[in-house]
């Protein structure tokens, strides 16, 4: 280990600096898991320090134990050399520790000032509309977060959104921001942004902790790396002298040999498409929101979607999972009309659906993992037979599911919500693949993963689509459709600007559909 | 040196859950005791009192079992329907109008007792489903909050009790002021003056709980219960669910008032319901909305009532019993909450 002196040193401080946040052997323990063991983690101020690990590495426990979401079974926290013991988040707050959750918890009905000023004891007692705006447009350009202060969240985009919450964290004089894996749902244009806004704060001596699974962007940002294992701290680098390999080594614990992904051109066994969608329109609460979408799904290729998110992409999941209804146009599956199916009449037909949102559409955190994991299948033999429920069926195909998914369980009767992110996702995307016996639809399905696990993932996407099933991959990032899809269709505004074989796409003409140039006006 | 330190854990231990629930009735008991000593009276020999008219007497057990059987339907009523995540305030209401429903066919259908009797229970059934039936399809389809809209049909159906028993209805032998004449059928009683509606309550509670467990639709309803995007999700018909289990909902409650009026009172009179639906509140919530708790929620909350009831032969009001329950309720919050933490000691290192 190196002596702190150089720490500070390398890190352009002078020496003796004491560190923002000291963990002296934090320990977390919950029944059955060992969340964190001893952990020793120094953040001295000016630096971005990420956090890594494989899913249910203990990363975000940690930070709730930082933040006084949780508290901690041994060990000291030390924030500017005090030894502190937060109750509440509110503490945490006062001593200066931000956090920023992967689900946002701002209001959604109320405007972007409303949400910056509320529940902070700074905010006067009577003020008026006018002056909150004032406020926080102040805030606002003082931070170098551009924000729409009357905007009402509800609207915004997701990255603006982020944008809402880090400024309600900086607004109460953080000098710590805690960021658990803040770009999985960020477009790359507003992660940059983000990038930026993050090295404005720490060149004004504050420090941020960034939580992440993808390794490049990690490299990219952040001055060290402390890497969790297993709830164990294993190692704390200089970024400079990392690679993604030897990070992906640390966390493991083992070389881990990505698979390579053969792409052999997928083999049309039936020429004829298993999905067809002609014309299909959906109108949203104002605006149409899919727009004459007409394509064709083959048996064993992955379709893959690509766009910036919201232009439609979840819509269209909605509308082949049979979510919701289009309101006009005909969806053909194996011959067969299935536009006013219903979602239990497609599954049971075969299509499996991840959704984009795990919490809110597909599962129920407050449920047991059992309940959890058998949604699928809990109507038909063996789990259920004329009407009757056999919960230890349930409990028998809950442990199978989770083996398969590599995801540790120490209690089965626990609420879903207790694990950890990318355990929720593992899970939910078995449970999909088992019943997608003609289509999976996976939108954004490694949001969450680890590096191993999102590789665990499309391995078997790929097995899927050689086995027959059709695929259709919504992804935001490029690389990944363009290694593991077969076509490419690219979407805009609710309609499908074009589509190709991945074979002749480029990350350039596909760019320029996405900005919503038709593929008939191409250059 | 060991300090120590409180822990919230994520999941409250069943064991500790259970002790702290008992705690906090024995809390409850000994501040109303100690209310009930500093205004001067012996708080050792009401309860001593209470204890021996409730238990000590097959009598006074008969009277308990005539409040436990209301409690069982009006809290499973309550119970199933927070299971979809619906707040039914207005048990109340559908008792009574079960009530009124099986006293019109009493009244006015005649036929063998073994006729008229099932068709009574069916009455007050479908009473009880159709007096939630509003809420129900206002909620289901216009997202309207069932909470208020029960409660509302709660003074309508009691308004609707007491001028049928004093107007139209009235028992035209002229012997009675303000109720019916005696209904010429009863639920038959198996001991003493207590009758089948308690069995049959208990069985029902039983059933509940298996078809929680043990059916796909039970398995349904959990889901639909806990998050109904979910259910959307895997298919489930979560607005037929809603419907159907908020009109089991009060289908229980009105058959409660069906036995209460068939088995225990005999005639229908206002304020038959005397507050079982509000209490059934109580009862779920405390049983946590589980169809064998509220069996023992509803007893416990008998032997209050029962209490209540010794103590105002003893000169109390029935304020006094009420506070009981509220303190009670108050407590086992309390508790509930206690309940999720542990009290560590952690060695502090020297210095
Ligand atoms: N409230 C809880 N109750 C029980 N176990 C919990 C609870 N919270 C977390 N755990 C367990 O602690 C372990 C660490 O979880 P944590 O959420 O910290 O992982 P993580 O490193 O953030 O993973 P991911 O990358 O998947 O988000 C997991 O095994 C998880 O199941
Ligand atoms: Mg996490």
């Amino acid at each position: 280990m190196r002596d702190s002196a150089s720490v500070q040193q390398r890190l352009g401080l002078t020496p003796g600096t004491p560190p923002i946040l000291s963990l002296k052997s934090v320990s977390k323990y919950f029944p059955g898991v060992i969340a964190n063991e001893s952990v020793d983690l120094d953040v001295y101020p000016g630096e971005i320090h990420a956090l890594l690990g494989e899913n249910g590495a203990g990363k975000s426990t940690l930070m709730n134990i930082v933040t006084g979401i949780y508290k901690m079974d041994a060990g000291e926290l030390i924030v500017d050399g005090r030894r502190r013991d937060f109750s509440s988040p509110t503490d945490a707050i006062e001593a200066g520790i931000g956090m920023v959750h992967q689900h946002f918890k701002l209001v959604r009905a109320f405007t972007v000032a409303e949400n910056i000023h509320l529940g902070w004891p700074e905010t006067p007692k009577r003020i008026s509309r006018n002056s909150l705006e004032t406020r926080t447009a102040q805030l606002a350009t003082d931070l170098g977060l551009a924000v729409n202060p009357k905007a009402v969240v509800a609207d915004l985009s997701t990255g603006e959104q982020q944008r809402v919450e880090i400024l309600r964290v900086l607004a109460r004089d953080a000098k710590l921001l805690i960021l658990d894996e803040p770009t999985a749902v960020l477009t790359p244009q507003e992660a940059r942004e983000l990038f930026t806004a993050l090295r404005a704060f720490t060149a004004r001596g504050n420090a941020v902790i960034f939580i992440s699974h993808k390794l490049e962007e990690v490299l990219e940002i952040s001055d060290r790396i402390t890497v969790l294992r297993n709830g164990e701290k294993v190692a704390t680098e200089w970024t400079k002298d990392c690679t993604e390999k030897s990070l992906a080594q640390l966390m493991v614990g083992r070389e881990i040999v990505l698979t390579e992904t053969h792409k052999k051109s997928a083999i049309r066994v039936k020429a004829a498409p298993v999905l067809s969608l002609s014309d299909v329109s959906l109108k949203g609460e104002q605006d149409t929101v899919l727009k004459n979408i007409s394509f064709d799904l083959y048996p064993g290729e992955i379709l893959g979607i690509a766009g910036v998110a919201g232009n439609g992409q979840r819509e269209l999941t909605y509308v082949i999972s049979g979510l919701s209804q289009p309101s006009s146009g005909k969806i053909v599956l194996d011959g067969e009309d299935v536009t006013r199916a219903g979602a239990r009449a497609l599954a049971q037909k075969g299509i499996g659906h991840i959704p984009e949102d795990r919490l809110h559409s597909g599962m129920a955190p407050t449920l047991s993992i059992t309940d959890n994991a058998v949604l699928r299948e809990y109507g038909a033999p063996p789990l259920s037979r004329k009407g009757w429920f056999s919960p230890r069926g349930a409990a028998n195909l809950a442990r199978e599911i989770a083996s398969i998914a590599e995801v540790m369980v120490p209690d089965f009767n626990m609420p879903a919500r207790n694990l950890s992110g990318g355990n929720q996702q593992r899970l939910v995307a078995r449970r999909e693949m088992r019943i997608a016996e003609r289509i999976l639809i996976a939108a954004y399905p490694s949001r969450g993963l680890d590096v191993g696990a999102i590789n665990t993932m499309m391995r078997y996407f790929l097995e899927l689509r050689d086995s027959g099933v059709a695929v259709v991959l919504i992804s935001e990032e490029l690389e990944e459709l363009l290694s593991f899809s077969d076509r490419i269709a690219v979407m805009f505004h609710g309609e499908i600007m074009g589509t190709c074989p991945t074979d002749k796409a480029d990350a350039e003409t596909i760019g320029l559909m996405m900005g919503g140039t038709r593929q008939e006006d191409l250059p | 040196m060991t300090s120590m330190r409180l822990q919230r854990m994520p999941l409250a231990p069943p064991r500790v859950a259970f002790a702290l629930r008992v705690l906090s009735v024995v809390l409850a008991i000994l501040t109303a005791a100690l209310v009930l000593w500093g205004s001067g009276h012996n708080p050792l020999a009401l309860g001593a009192k209470v204890i021996s008219s409730t238990f000590g007497s097959s009598f006074g057990l008969e009277d308990l079992s005539l409040l436990f059987s209301p409690l069982i339907y009006c809290g499973l009523s309550v119970a199933v329907a927070l299971r979809i995540g619906a707040w039914n305030i207005g048990a109340e209401g559908q008792f009574n109008f079960g009530a009124l429903c099986a006293t019109g066919v009493a009244l006015f259908v005649s036929g063998p007792v073994w006729v008229i009797l099932p068709l009574m229970g069916v009455a007050g059934m479908i009473g009880g489903a159709l007096w939630i039936l509003v809420p129900t399809l206002a909620r289901a389809y216009a997202d309207v909050s069932e909470l208020i809209t029960t409660l509302l049909m709660n003074f309508v159906a009691m308004l609707l009790v007491y001028w049928l028993a004093t107007g139209p209805w009235l028992d035209p032998s002229g012997m009675a002021l303000a109720t019916t004449s005696r209904l010429p059928v009863s639920v038959p009683a198996f001991w003493g003056i207590v009758h089948w509606g308690l069995p049959i309550a208990i069985l029902i509670a039983i059933a509940l709980s298996l078809f929680v467990t043990y059916t796909r639709w039970g398995y349904e309803v959990r889901i639909a219960g806990a998050n109904p995007g979910a259910a959307r999700y895997a298919g489930m018909p979560v607005r037929t669910q809603l419907i159907g289990i908020m009109l089991l909902s009060g289908a229980l409650a009105g058959l409660g008032g069906m036995m209460e009026v068939a088995g225990t009172v005999g005639r229908l009179q206002g304020g038959i319901s005397n507050n079982y639906g509000y209490i059934g509140i109580m009862v779920a919530v405390l049983a946590r909305a589980a169809p064998i708790g509220v069996l023992a929620t509803a007893f416990f909350m008998a032997v209050l009532l029962n209490g209540g009831i010794v103590l105002q032969s003893q000169g109390l009001t029935t304020h006094t019993v009420l506070a009981v329950t509220g303190l009670i309720l108050l407590y086992a919050a309390i508790g509930d909450e206690a309940a999720h933490y542990k009290i560590l000691r952690t060695k502090a290192k020297d210095g």
